[in-house]
């Protein structure tokens, strides 16, 4: 049986009496594009930072392709790739030279290799770093975590500063590297970034995981923007008093609502009062998933 | 005027400066204290040349010592060096950091911002040189330090005025052309030049009009310590200081400002042309990323290079300068009564009348250790705690190599680099030695040029321990620069005052000269105690790096 590629138990981290990430249990197969979703300072890049080793684990702990993220993290580092969060390089270096620092400590990149993902990416090797715009900088980040063919590639807000033609690139990228059977960890609040390239998600706010489902669940379970056109002035509260129903507005024959119950159910209370001259529904997006959990645990909250 | 910019790089420097008053007060404390049981009225028979070069005077007590020796030195340097520091920052520091652009996002012109950064660093520099002439008064009433004639009133107007020169030297080169290294680097050099050709050249007959050509000349040639205050070199100073500041501010409006791009080096020039590309990339390029330690290096070549060039210079022209001093004073100085090297305990000590002390006076007691700790020191902390400053540590460390080598390939370029200004000393000492046909063992100054190296390396070892074990490289930089210059003052408090002198020992400079290494050679045992210091530094920094988080943000 195959090995996860990168798995946490009971993840945690603490800054002093801050609970930057708690108790995190993540299994991630390989070939598989994992996005890891969540608000500014949710806990992503902690998570992320303690999977690399750069910080370590106040409890819990992780695994990368079987190996532990502190034992064996040089070993580990043969076979990941890495795109930090808030991209820092060396500004007197060139891109070239950068790329070339690091296949160094690599031991050896395949230039060809390297000169197909500049091509791909429209990057600009030949300037120093520091006179790049932030997005050229940003793919000079990205060619050196994908030039060594990295089992695993780990990436923290990727796409800040792309242009979209770009974006749409590193994402083909992201598919193909998992088409390969190797492993992307992707983190970003770009929901439709995650929506059109990862298999699963996983959703964290204040340092906990609060879902975990594959992005078809998701979209299935979601609420629906519904529109309604009666032949007559409708009543708000027929409607309001349907199970699933909120959110609820009418304007003259039109109703709107957002919706996550029994289509049937609907219709059939609507039927039964009007007639129905047209009716619009639209299926949410992550955005609006997003939204909704966290509306959800601050209802609850 | 823009007040909250004037607010905010006032707060932002206030601190700085206090630590420099606090270093340079503890300084004449401790001058106060080592001084004040000398009898000192031997310095009446002392030779004129002699006596100017350090700033003595017939029927001076050690009030008159202290303060003349370390606002002379210590003091006024770093007042300097901080409003250098300050005035480099203050325009091209931004912009090199990319916040000029946001602060002129705001309905604010040019001028207002310059105005306003002026004003804090004027403000700043009248603040401490007050804060300084109260509580060296102070202090002196509080020991019963009687300063009778000594006008330190004037002393501080002409520290004030020069310091606002090198302060406005730094801001008009900053603001002029953008480029934050030009404007520390020159003006760096500005006040290095001027400190030796003002210190040295009066020294000769016939030097004093050349002297002249040193601005540090006008802060202490005409000594306002005994004279007053000479309101023409008040005047030519600060006129310098607003012309500075006037053509900062031309500069700045006509010019366009840097994003956060990086300089053009003369290598890009010649890795842009096709006749120079290969040979060009092959230095810059490929070497200098092939490992850790060659990039750490290739970083730091600017400092290397300065640091050298000026050790190198200097010594060679110390040889044929000291057979150009007047004989007499030598003659003079060697029937000096015993214990008189107390004086020069704060230069290094060392014997006048030979050559060698003449050199451990001028250059290894003082300037060269801080030349090689420059380098050492830089290279050190930008190693960790630079690396984690400025972010670039996690990637670096996402490739499979390990924290431990990290340190260990920045040590070994720091240890190199240690070497290097250590050679180049020497070769400049021995060459000027040569010349000017002293008698001076080879030997002796190879041997003092080992120890000069060591000391560096224990410098740079103390920054990369303070770096690994925080992360923060305004730590290292200053952590180990502090202790350095502590532990420097109390090898020289240990060797003038008979009770302290165990403290001595607790001093790496004691292993450097405490044995007079130019005249006696190599003591064995100095070497490996500074070996042992250094590498005690730097192994613990490999578990202090090992244990903790990665730093992400300064």
């Amino acid at each position: 049986m195959s090995e996860a590629a990168i798995r946490t138990e009971g993840l945690t981290k603490h800054y002093g009496k801050v609970e930057a990430l708690v108790d995190l249990n993540l299994e991630i197969p390989p070939g598989e594009v994992f996005g890891f979703l969540g608000p500014n300072g949710a806990g992503k890049t902690t998570t992320i930072r303690t999977m690399m080793d750069e910080i370590r684990a106040t409890a819990g702990s992780a695994s990368i392709l079987g190996m532990d993220t502190h034992e064996k993290s040089v070993e580990i580092r043969k076979h990941i790739g890495y795109v930090p969060g808030d991209l820092a390089m060396y500004p007197n270096l060139t891109g070239r030279d950068t790329l070339m620092y690091f296949a160094n400590l690599r031991g050896g990149v395949d230039w060809a290799y390297v000169d197909t993902l500049a091509e791909r990416l429209d990057a600009q090797l030949d300037k120093k770093v520091g006179d790049l715009s932030s997005g050229n900088r940003q793919k000079v980040g990205l060619i050196q975590a994908f030039m060594s063919k990295p089992e695993v590639v780990i990436m923290d807000e990727p796409s800040s500063g792309l242009d979209p033609l770009v974006q749409r690139e590193l994402q083909k990228m992201m598919r193909e590297v998992a088409a390969e059977g190797r492993t992307v960890f992707l983190s970003s609040h770009t929901l439709s970034e995650v929506q059109r390239v990862a298999h699963r998600v996983g959703i964290i706010r204040h340092g906990r995981l609060i879902a975990l489902e594959t992005v078809q669940a998701l979209r299935s379970k979601a609420m629906r923007q519904v529109e309604i056109e009666l032949d007559r002035p409708a009543d708000v509260d027929v409607f309001r008093a349907v199970e699933g129903v909120t959110d609820v507005r009418a304007q003259n024959n039109h109703v709107v609502m957002t919706f996550g119950g029994d289509m049937g159910a609907l219709l059939k209370v609507a039927e039964g009062r009007y007639g129905i001259v047209d009716i619009s529904t639209q299926s949410a997006d992550l955005e609006e998933i997003f939204l909704t959990y966290y509306q959800d645990e601050e209802a609850s909250a | 005027m823009l007040a909250n910019v004037f607010l905010k790089t006032v707060r932002d420097r206030w601190l700085g400066w206090m630590i420099a008053l606090g270093v340079v007060w503890s300084f004449v404390l401790l001058g106060f204290a080592a001084y004040s049981d000398l009898d000192l009225s031997i310095l009446a028979t002392f030779p004129e040349a002699y006596r100017t070069m350090i700033g003595l005077r017939p029927g001076m007590d050690a009030g008159a010592l202290s303060i003349a020796a370390i606002y002379g030195t210590y003091g006024s340097l770093t007042f300097a060096a901080m409003a250098l520091a300050m005035g480099a920052a203050s325009i091209a520091g931004e912009e090199r950091k990319g916040t000029l652009g946001l602060l002129l996002a705001n309905p604010r012109s040019r001028t207002h911002v310059y105005v306003s950064k002026v004003a804090a660093l004027v403000v700043l520099t009248i603040f401490a040189t007050a804060v300084m002439w109260a509580i060296s008064i102070g202090t002196a009433s509080m020991m019963d330090i009687a300063l009778g004639d000594l006008d330190v009133m004037a002393l501080n107007v002409h520290m004030l005025a020069s310091t606002l020169f090198y302060g406005l030297l730094a801001v008009a080169i900053g603001a002029a052309t953008g480029k934050r290294g030009a404007a520390s680097g020159i003006s760096t050099g500005v006040l290095a030049v001027g400190f030796l050709g003002a210190g040295l050249l009066p020294l000769i007959e016939g030097g004093e009009k050349w002297a002249k050509l040193f601005p540090w000349y006008y802060f202490n040639g005409s000594e306002p310590l005994y004279n007053g205050i000479e309101w023409g070199h008040i005047a030519l100073l600060v006129g310098a200081a607003a012309v500075f500041a006037v053509v900062g501010l031309i500069g700045l409006l006509r010019r366009d400002l840097k994003g956060q791009s990086v300089g053009v080096t003369i290598i890009d020039r010649l890795r842009e042309n096709p006749m120079t590309k290969k040979i060009a990339d092959r230095l810059a390029g490929s070497a200098r990323v092939s490992s850790i330690w060659l990039k750490s290096a290739s970083e730091h070549q600017i400092a290397l290079v300065s640091a050298c060039s000026y050790v190198f210079f200097i010594q060679l022209m110390l040889g044929p300068f000291y057979n150009a001093l007047p004989k007499e004073a030598f003659e003079m100085l060697a029937q000096l009564p015993e214990g008189l090297e107390v004086l020069f305990a704060f230069f290094g000590g060392g014997d006048m009348s030979t050559p060698a002390g003449f050199f451990q006076i001028e250059t290894f007691g003082m300037m060269a250790p801080i030349m090689v700790m420059l380098v050492t020191i830089a290279i050190s902390s930008a190693a960790v705690a630079g690396e984690e400053s400025k972010r670039t540590m996690g990637l670096l460390l996402a490739n499979p190599i390990t924290r431990s080598r990290v340190i260990a390939e920045n040590t070994w370029a720091m240890v190199f680099y240690a070497s290097i200004v250590g050679f180049a000393t020497f070769a400049g000492t021995a060459l000027g030695a040569l010349i000017a046909g002293l008698d001076m063992s080879m030997w002796n100054i190879a041997a003092t040029c080992v120890l000069l190296t060591l000391v560096g390396i224990v410098g740079g070892a103390l920054a990369l321990a303070i770096g690994a074990g925080t992360g923060r490289k305004g730590a290292a930089v200053w952590g180990a620069t502090g202790v350095m210059v502590a532990l420097h003052v109390l090898n020289s408090i240990g060797s003038v005052t008979d009770g302290l002198s165990f403290l001595q020992r607790l001093s790496p400079f004691y292993y450097y000269l405490g044995n007079d290494p130019l005249n006696k050679g190599m003591d064995w045992g100095h070497p490996v105690v500074l070996t042992v210091i250094a590498a005690v530094l730097i192994g613990i920094s490999f578990p202090l790096f090992q244990r903790r988080d990665i730093r992400q943000r300064d």
